[in-house]
Order: C-alpha cells, then structure tokens, then sequence
C-alpha cells in the first residue's frame, strides 16, 4: 500500500495549508480531506471510481449530521484501530458534513437531539420501529442519517457483530430480530431516509451565505432567566469563526462572552463559548437565505441545563426581532420589552393596546408600559417600518399551564461518588382557552414562557407511600431541580436510593388566581454509560 | 408498579446479612461428594465443599470474564466454563484445577460467540456449543448462520469442531439428553442429533396454538441448573386477555415453562404460577416435581401442582441464581454479587453464607456429584 508515500506528501502540505485555509477556494479543501480518507481509512476501506470523483468504500453511500461523522469517526477510532491527528479528524467531520451531510428540511422534527434537549418523549415514527431500532438510542440516530439500503442493512450486521445479544433482548428475543431488522427494517428504512434525495440535491445546488456578521440574539439561560444580546461572528477561515456575546438578562444583569464557532453543511451552526465563566454550546439552524439562527444553548457539562437560542442578522435594517414577555393581560398595565436593530419610528402595539409610558428608548430595545383592552388574539408590533408578526399575545384570563419538559428524567449523584447528580430545568408555558372557551383544545392561544413556582408532590400511590417526594430531591426559584444524593439512604424503607418518581408542579400567577401545570419526573439511579448522543 | 420497587430494593447490598451470626450451618451428611460451582470476576472457577460449605479449590480461568455459564460432566469430574466474552471454552479437572481441554473459538476474521450454550455428552466424550459466528470483513461485519459444534473432549487443548450442523438463531441455554440429543433453547425448544444434525421440535413456544387471546410467550433462560433433578426447564411469561381488546390491565399473568426430562429427551409445558414478581431461575425439588423454587429478589417456593406460591423469602440484594443439594433440603442462591445464601427448602430462612473473592455476575450455579 502507497500509505508512506501519501503521508509524506500530506506532511509537506501539512499546517501550511490549514493556515492559508481561509484564502483557498473549496475544491482544494475537498481533496485535502480525501487525501487524508486515502492516507487514513484505506487500511480498511477501498477507493473506486476516478480521481475527480472518488467512491469510498461505506463511506460514500452515506449522509449524515456533524454529530453524526463524528460518532461514526470515533468509533474508527475507539474500535477499529483507526489513528487520526485531532486536526485531521476536525478537517474530516467538516468536509463529510459539508459534502455528504443533511438538507435542512431532512433535519426538521429531529433537530432536539442535535440540540442535545433530550428530556422528551419521542414521537415515535411507527411502533415497529421503535421496537426494533428505537429501544436503545432515540429514533432521531437513525431519522438523521440517510442511506442506501444496502448500507441501512450493513448496519443492522456492524449492531450484531458489536452488540451480539441484540437479539437476545427483551423485545427481540420474542420475534425473529434478525431477519426482520435485515430484511423488513431496512428496506423500511431505505425508502424513508434513502441516500439520494431531492431536498440534497437542491440544497447542494443552493447558494449559501456566509453566517459572519452581527447578529441580534434572544434566549434563555436556566438560574438566568431571558436575555437579549448582540453576537459577532468574525469569519477565520472558511467555515469558522470567532464570536462575541454581548448583552443583558432581563433582570439588568450583563452578559459577556466570547468563543468560536464552525459552520456545517453551510447552515449548521456550532459553537462553544464561555459566558461569564461557563462554557456554554450553542446548536443553531441557519433558514436558506442565512439571515436567520435557531436552535439551543446549553451548559456545556450539563446539557439538561439550558433553553432555546436564536439570532437575526444586522441587515442594517429595522427589525423587531422579540417582545419580552411576549403577553399582555387585558386591562392590567405591564411593562414590555421590544428587542430589535436599528428601531426608529413610531411604536405600534397592534389593534387595542396603549403605549402608556415609554419607560427606555435605544435602538435596539425599548422598553414601555402597555395597556391592552379589546379581543383575544395575537397582535404584530411595529417600530417605524419594522414589524414582527404575532409578537403578542393579548388574553383575558390564563387557563392553562404547560410544564416544559412534559417527562423528564433526572439521576442522583454526588456524595462522594465519580458521578454527579443529573439536573433538569423547567419552564412553564401559558395558554388562554380560545374562542371555544375549552382548555386543552387546538384553538388555545399560546402565550409564551411565564414565571411560575414550582413544586413537587409523588407520582402515585406506591410513590407516596415511599415518600419519594421527600428524598428524591428539590426544586429551587427559577425552576430547576436537582436530584438527592447518590447511595443508599438508612431513612427509607429497605435503605433504597434516593430514586422517585414525581409529579411536578408549575403554579402561575394570573390576576388574582392561580393556574397549574403537571409534568412528570424520574429521577433514577446514575447512568454509567457516557454518551456522546441519545 | 411492583418492578419500581424492586428496582429500588436491588441496589440494597448484603444490609439483611450484615447483623446476623449466619456461620453455624449443619454439615449435610452425603454418601457421595457435592460440589457446587460457580465463576467470579475476574476470571476463577471456586469448587465449593457442600458438606462443609467451604471453598475447596480455585482454578483459574485463562482470559476476560466470559459470562460465567458452564456445563458439568455426567460423572462431577470435570466443568467446562464459557470465557474470553463468551467465545472460548475451557476445561478443568475440579478435583485438580487441571486444565484438560480448551477451544478459541474466534480467529481474527471470524468472531464467535456462545450465548451461555455449552453442554457435554451424557458419556463425557463430546461437548456441545451453539456458535453464532459474523465475518469481520475488513469495512464491514456480516452475520453468518448460527450452529451447533461438536468437540471431541479427548481433543484436549486447541480442539476444533469435529461436526457443526446449522441451527436457529436466538439459542441460549443447552443440555444434553441421556438419549444422545442435544435441547436447544431458543424460540422453540427444539432437540438436535449432533450425528446427523436432524432437528425435532419438543415445545413449541414462539410458535405455539395456545389460542389468540394468549400473549405469545416471552421465553427466555440463561442459566442451566437442572443437574438434581435431571431436567432442562426454559421459563416463559405470558398473559390471557380476557377479550380481544386486549387490556393488559385485566389480562391473566402467568408463568410458564417448558420442562424437558433429560433422561427421555421429552417435554411438558404449562403454566405454573400467577406472575407476581420477577424470578430470573428457577429449579425443581429432586424428591418432588411439582415443588419449584425460583431467585432473583426473592427466593421463593412453590407448588405447581396447584399453581401456588407457598412460601417468600425477601433477598438483601439480586441474586440471579440458585441451586439444591441432591437431597432437597439445601438451596444455594447465587449469582450477581459476592455471597452465595444458603437456605433451609422447608422455610426458606437462611443459615449461612459462602464469601466469595469477587462479584459472580451472570456466572451458572451448578452442582457436581462425584460418586465413590
Ligand atoms: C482498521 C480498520 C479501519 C479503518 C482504519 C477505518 N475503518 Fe471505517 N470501518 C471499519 C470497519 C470494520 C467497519 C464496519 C464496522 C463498523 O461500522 O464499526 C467500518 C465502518 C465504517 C463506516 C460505516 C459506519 C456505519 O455506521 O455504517 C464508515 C462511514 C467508516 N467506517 C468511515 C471511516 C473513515 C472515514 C475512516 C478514516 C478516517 C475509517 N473508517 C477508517 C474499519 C476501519
Ligand atoms: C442493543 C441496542 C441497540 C439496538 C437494538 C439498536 N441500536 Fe443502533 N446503536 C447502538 C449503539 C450502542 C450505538 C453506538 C455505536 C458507537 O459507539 O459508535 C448505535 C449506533 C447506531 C447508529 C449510528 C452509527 C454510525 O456510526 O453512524 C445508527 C444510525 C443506529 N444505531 C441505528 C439503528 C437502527 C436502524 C437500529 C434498528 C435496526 C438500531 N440502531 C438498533 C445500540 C442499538
């Protein structure tokens, strides 16, 4: 095999290349990350098909997420005895994503395990699926990849060969798994997420804009609470980025923070960033025209903790790009927040509600006393020419409470142990009734994310009796919880853990009543498996 | 419901046993020498005295930890232990620690795994193991058609499989009938020829006619214990819904088995008791069929003969597996962790306990009679 040869002449192009990245126009980029398939992988894999347009072996019948090459790439390493430089590995996940990755239509309803928000029951695809492929890891593994069938059955072998008693587990040891997983699943799978689609095809042939830019940002940070902020991304080489966080939490607290970004497949932003000391992740979606992000930010050694994420590029035009909070009740005068760029002009609220007092004014937020009266019905707010549609939610009574996430799992920890406690944070979503007058029916207006107390009581009978409520943890002001102490506690019947299931409780305030939400909580014992994705 | 508490109550470790004197145990006099086997980690085969309930010898196990399963031969002299994760098999002389036999079975293109099948023939001349080999090519596995091996013991060292004859996928636990067949457990439990690889079914399980307002039986075993009472027995749960709507609120829960007489090679099936808790094995009474006994977090008793539970004993911990002494009156409970607890079979208390030098896991629990 030519592998000295290639390696030498890789070593010559070596960090010389890399540091010029920035001014070389892609094509050679491409053939850089081939050459280091070629120098790489070829001890296992095979090329085919002509120089200009290489076939490799497994790896070119695939399509699949950052994430996804990444997993994949590590195990090569972890398992196969591949070795890879970090930069090579880096320069590697970039031009698989960016060549063979996902449109973004083909992400669409999966995108919260790329955004690593996997306190959710899935909706699951159909129950066959989930039986065989969805009982170890989530449907959105394998929703998120695209493949041939040939190569969807090649990893139902790579399931067997690795994890020999698949077939021996509860759910498959009862059925043929097997043959059904080889045969029906993935010809199932084949036609679902087939490697060759129209949404790749177009999106390969799309023109992509360069995220570098400022950008207006609104999102929410656990124990924070919302914070609208101004990002700069300064472009070091293609597809990367230094970036700026600047901004305050509703509160009037600053925010700083600074870290860098890359861009997959022309619309995959992901960053990591220290933000007041914590290094945070963020996981965003470009739309097509690049003017717009949404997706994520998280704690980055605790994914649990974190909250939604978007940003709207300075385009050197008016833009309204957010109300805090987004609702107003009828006849009760409440200060609202306009987040935006470059808001000159008159302030219009929508039909029936009053400016009464404009309280602070720049052109990026204004901040006035508003007073609605008149229907039901979400409002777009004006400044000057900028509008945002539905921006406001106008109610007269709140008559339903959403507690987000609906199901969570939660794990003890600490106390001495290697493990710490897995934490979640809670966020409690208000709705009206609608015109119907029903709660809990589709005409529900929604009006966004509102401030709530928050408690615990137990899941059941059997939970109550073994007053899970008292040992398996607590929640503190701004909604988040956190698990009791790993090992076994002398105080509970049989000296259990501190494991329980709950129900929690969101209680909102509203005019002079209070309204509350249910979700329900494991917390369990911890998970000694480290996993990169769910 | 109920497995949320037993879920809570497995991480309870050895708590009960902590305050208790349990050394005092009565020596079973017993005409021929029991001796009851297991593995723990990392890797040692124990051959425990069960006259004395004391550690007789340990012998080492070459390689990783491989599941712990073992078949004994008919005549108690020698254990072939499964290792290396699941995929070689290695022999040993118990009254030495001699190693007399082993087989790699894997080689670096072709993986294979024994899923806790191993068996030897009622003459100790050959040893049986159900193979499920996957072609490691160079970018990609591919799984291959599962098989019975045969070994020539005499073979000693680095035997290779004098015959393979293609079976089922799915098979756990075998045994060797005094006929010459060989039960595999799997969907069905079916019966080999390892001379002509002929195939019959004994119970039908996956595919059984029980009638549709019947659960398919969820079937499964991992470890084979039945040495006492000279029997094979594949465990099941399955449900009878009282209408077509199938409400698993209101259906019927039972436990079920096939129990497979080794001395005939011939089988019934039925259901044994209301399922009320998880029982990971279970063994017969040598003296009587129709009293079982089962572990996991309890060691429990019962009567199948009317389909009662008669007696509950709560366990500290989990324990996987248990085993009797050839005259019914001691249980051995084992597995998962470090202890073996050993049990009176009339009430079920404890009186005594066997330390072990590391965690069981998944390891057999398997008595070795050798007769004078
Ligand atoms: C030492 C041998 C070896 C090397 C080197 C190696 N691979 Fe692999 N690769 C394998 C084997 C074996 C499989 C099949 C088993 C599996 O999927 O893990 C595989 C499978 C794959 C797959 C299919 C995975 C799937 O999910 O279906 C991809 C893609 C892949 N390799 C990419 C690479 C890349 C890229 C490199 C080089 C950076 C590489 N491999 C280097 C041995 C290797
Ligand atoms: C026994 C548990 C189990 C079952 C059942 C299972 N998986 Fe997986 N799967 C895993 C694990 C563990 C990994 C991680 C492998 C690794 O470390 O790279 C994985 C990885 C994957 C990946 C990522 C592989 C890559 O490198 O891109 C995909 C896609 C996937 N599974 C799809 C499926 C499908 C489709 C099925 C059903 C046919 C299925 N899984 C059933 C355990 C399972």
């Amino acid at each position: 095999m030519a592998l000295s040869n290639n390696n030498s002449k890789r070593a010559a192009l070596g960090t010389g290349l890399l540091a010029l990245a920035g001014l070389v126009s892609t094509p050679v980029l491409a053939q850089d990350a081939q050459q280091i398939i070629r120098d790489r992988c070829l001890a296992c894999h095979t090329e085919t098909g002509s120089a200009e347009a290489p076939s490799f072996s497994r790896i070119s019948e695939q399509r699949k997420t950052p994430e996804g090459w990444l997993m994949t790439i590590n195990r090569m390493t972890h398992l196969r005895g591949l070795e890879l430089t970090r930069e090579e590995k880096r320069a590697l996940v970039k031009h698989l994503a960016d060549t063979q990755g996902l449109a973004p239509e083909e992400t669409e309803g999966y995108r919260y395990l790329l955004e690593q928000d996997t306190n959710l029951v899935e909706n699951s695809i159909d129950q066959g699926l989930a039986e065989t492929c969805g009982r170890c890891h989530s449907e959105a593994r394998f929703a998120l990849q695209r493949r041939t069938e040939q190569e969807w059955k090649y990893l139902v072998d790579f399931h067997m060969g690795q994890f020999p008693t698949t077939e021996l587990h509860s759910l498959a040891r009862d059925r043929q798994w097997y043959q059904i997983a080889s045969n029906d699943t993935a010809a199932d799978l084949g036609k679902r997420f087939p490697l060759i689609t129209q949404e790749w095809n177009n999106w390969q042939k799309a023109s992509k804009s360069d995220l570098m830019g400022r950008w207006r940002v609104t999102g929410f940070v656990p124990g924070k609470g919302e914070f609208d902020a101004w990002m700069t991304a300064a472009k070091t080489s293609e597809g990367h980025y230094d970036v700026t966080l600047e901004g305050l939490y509703a509160d009037g607290t600053a925010l700083n923070g600074e870290g860098k970004a890359t861009v997959y497949t022309g619309y995959e932003w992901r960053a990591s960033l220290t933000i007041d000391g914590v290094k945070m992740r963020q996981v965003m979606a470009a739309d097509k025209q690049g003017n717009s992000l949404e997706g994520r930010m998280f704690v980055a050694a605790e994914r649990e903790i974190g909250g939604e994420l978007s940003a709207v590029r300075d385009q050197g035009k008016a833009a309204v790009v957010a109300v805090q909070p987004s609702y107003l009740r009828a006849g009760e005068p409440a200060e609202l927040t306009l987040i935006g760029q470059n808001l000159k002009g008159d302030i219009n609220l929508g039909e029936g509600v009053v400016v009464e007092k404009v309280l602070s004014r720049a052109d990026d937020r204004i901040t006035v006393l508003a007073k609605a009266t008149g229907n039901e019905g979400l409002r777009t707010v004006r400044v000057g020419q900028a509008a945002s549609e539905s921006a406001l939610a106008v109610y007269s009574e709140l008559a339903r409470v959403d507690v987000t996430p609906a199901n969570a799992v939660t794990r003890i920890g600490g106390a001495g142990g290697n493990l710490p406690k897995v934490r979640a944070s809670y966020r409690a979503v208000g709705y009206s009734a609608g015109a119907d007058g029903k709660p809990g029916t589709e005409d529900d207006l929604r009006l966004g994310y509102m401030p709530a107390s928050w408690s615990i009581k137990p899941a059941d009978e059997v939970a109550a009796h073994d007053k899970d409520d008292k040992y398996a943890g607590s929640f503190n002001a701004a909604g988040i919880f956190t698990p009791g102490d790993a090992g076994l506690n002398p105080e509970r019947k049989m000296s259990a853990n501190n494991v329980g299931r709950l129900t929690v409780v969101a209680t909102v305030a509203d005019g002079s009543t209070q309204v509350e939400g249910e979700g329900s909580m494991l917390v369990a014992v911890q998970d000694f498996v480290r996993r990169v994705l769910d | 419901m109920k497995l949320n508490k037993l879920f809570k109550s497995a991480g309870l470790v050895g708590s009960l046993a902590l305050g208790s004197a349990l050394s005092a145990v009565a020596p079973t006099a017993m005409a021929d020498q029991e001796y009851l086997l297991t593995v723990t980690r990392p890797n040692q085969l124990h051959v425990i005295d069960m006259s004395t309930n004391k550690i007789a010898r340990t012998c080492d196990i070459p390689g990783p930890f491989g599941s712990g399963a073992m078949a004994v031969s008919k005549d108690g002299t020698h254990a072939y232990v499964l290792g290396n994760n699941w995929e070689d098999i290695y022999g040993f002389d118990i009254r030495n620690c001699e190693m007399t036999f082993s087989a790699v079975q894997s080689t670096p293109t072709i993986q294979v795994k024994s899923f806790q099948s191993v068996a030897v023939s009622a003459d100790g001349k050959e040893l049986y193991t159900v193979q499920n080999p996957i072609k490691k090519h160079r970018d990609r596995f591919e799984v291959m058609e599962p098989r019975l091996a045969v070994f020539n013991i005499e073979d000693g060292l680095n035997a290779k499989p004098v015959r393979t004859f293609p079976v089922d996928r799915r098979i756990t636990k075998i045994a060797a009938t005094e006929k010459g067949e060989v039960i595999l457990g799997g969907a069905d439990v079916k019966a080999i020829n390892p001379q002509n690889g002929e195939t019959r079914v004994v119970t039908k399980l996956a595919n059984w006619e029980k009638g549709p307002l019947w659960l398919p039986p969820d079937a499964f075993a991992m470890h084979s214990q039945g040495e006492q009472a000279n029997e094979y027995i594949m465990p099941y749960i399955t449900a009878k819904f009282d209408s077509e709507e199938w409400n698993f609120e209101t259906a019927e829960w039972w436990w079920g088995m096939s129990r497979v007489d080794l001395a005939t090679g011939e089988a019934e099936r039925m259901e044994t008791i209301p399922f009320e808790f998880i029982i990971f094995n279970f063994i017969t009474d040598p003296r009587d069929s129709n009293i079982l006994y089962g572990s996991f977090n309890t060691l429990s008793k019962h009567d199948i003969s009317e389909n009662k539970t008669l007696a509950v004993y709560e366990m500290p911990h989990t324990y996987y597996n248990l085993n009797i002494s050839g005259d019914g009156k001691t249980i051995y409970v084992g597995g998962t962790s470090s202890d073996i607890s050993i049990h009176d079979s009339d009430t079920l208390e404890k009186i005594g306990s066997i330390q072990l030098t590391g965690d069981m896991t998944t390891s057999d629990l398997r008595v070795a009679t050798i007769r004078d």
